[in-house]
């Protein structure tokens, strides 16, 4: 049998979850004082574009991975 | 180039795609679930299911590819009008890393279907032949010389030479 196209093989090869940054818990700002910073710390936060679908299918697809290294034992 | 000698049989025929009415199949009315977000819910929800689990731990066994498992989930739900064939494509990594995780938790050896079993292997011949080459060139090469250049320069210590500088 011939080996068909199959796109999966490409798509999931094309996912390099190696170089996605994992998400860094932010620091929540405990002091509610007038000179407090009114946004959260932008440090640590990584420059992904979670507009693009492909982040969140990745970002996704790291969580399942992250589960699978906790069975199988590899991290 | 001649990728296939045998005749297809289970393709369909010219014109089929024309004997419905448009728009009376499930793939060409709108989406049941748009976005890649929702479809990722939809599947997720869909497989974390006891009894699909089962089913699929089962397929699995049977040494079918988690790749072709993958493809033909998200081409049923095209079919079934549940997402776009774009958000499918989208979703099969995603797919793919859930069959895999359904496997491992199953203790399964399942085939992956990320390897082309069709590729030539490297001959061993060919293995022998570097490391032959290689063997010849590491034995040319002195390594205790190296490491003796390496501990002069770490003992050089440069003198300072400013006006500033203390006279010993």
């Amino acid at each position: 049998m011939s080996r068909q196209y199959n796109p999966a093989v490409a798509a999931y090869k094309r996912m390099d979850l190696n170089s996605l940054p994992e998400d860094n818990k932010q620091e929540q700002v405990s002091s509610k004082g007038l000179l407090a910073r009114s946004s959260p710390s932008n440090k640590g936060t990584s420059d992904l574009d979670y507009s693009n679908p492909a982040v969140r299918v990745a970002k996704q697809m790291q969580v399942i991975r992250k589960y699978r290294d906790e069975i199988n034992g590899t991290k | 180039m001649e990728l296939n000698n045998q005749p297809s049989f289970d393709a369909p025929i010219p014109g089929q795609s024309l004997t419905a009415e448009l728009g009376a199949r499930p793939w060409q009315s709108k989406p049941q679930y748009p976005t890649v977000d929702e479809a990722i819910d939809y599947y997720m929800e869909r497989m974390s299911s006891e009894e699909f689990m089962i089913q699929l731990a089962e397929v699995l066994e049977s040494g079918v590819p988690v790749t072709i498992l993958a493809n033909t989930i998200q081409m049923a739900g095209v079919m079934e009008g549940k997402h776009t064939i774009d958000v499918g494509m989208l979703v099969l990594p995603m797919l793919m890393e859930m069959i895999m995780m359904v496997g491992d938790s199953a203790g399964i050896e399942y085939d992956n279907g990320l390897e082309d079993k069709n590729k030539p292997k490297v001959r061993d011949s060919l293995i022998a032949k570097v490391i032959n080459t290689y063997s010849k060139e590491i034995e040319g090469i002195d390594l205790s010389t190296d490491d003796t250049e390496v501990e002069d320069e770490e003992e050089i210590i440069e003198e300072p030479k400013g006006l500033m500088a203390r006279r010993t």
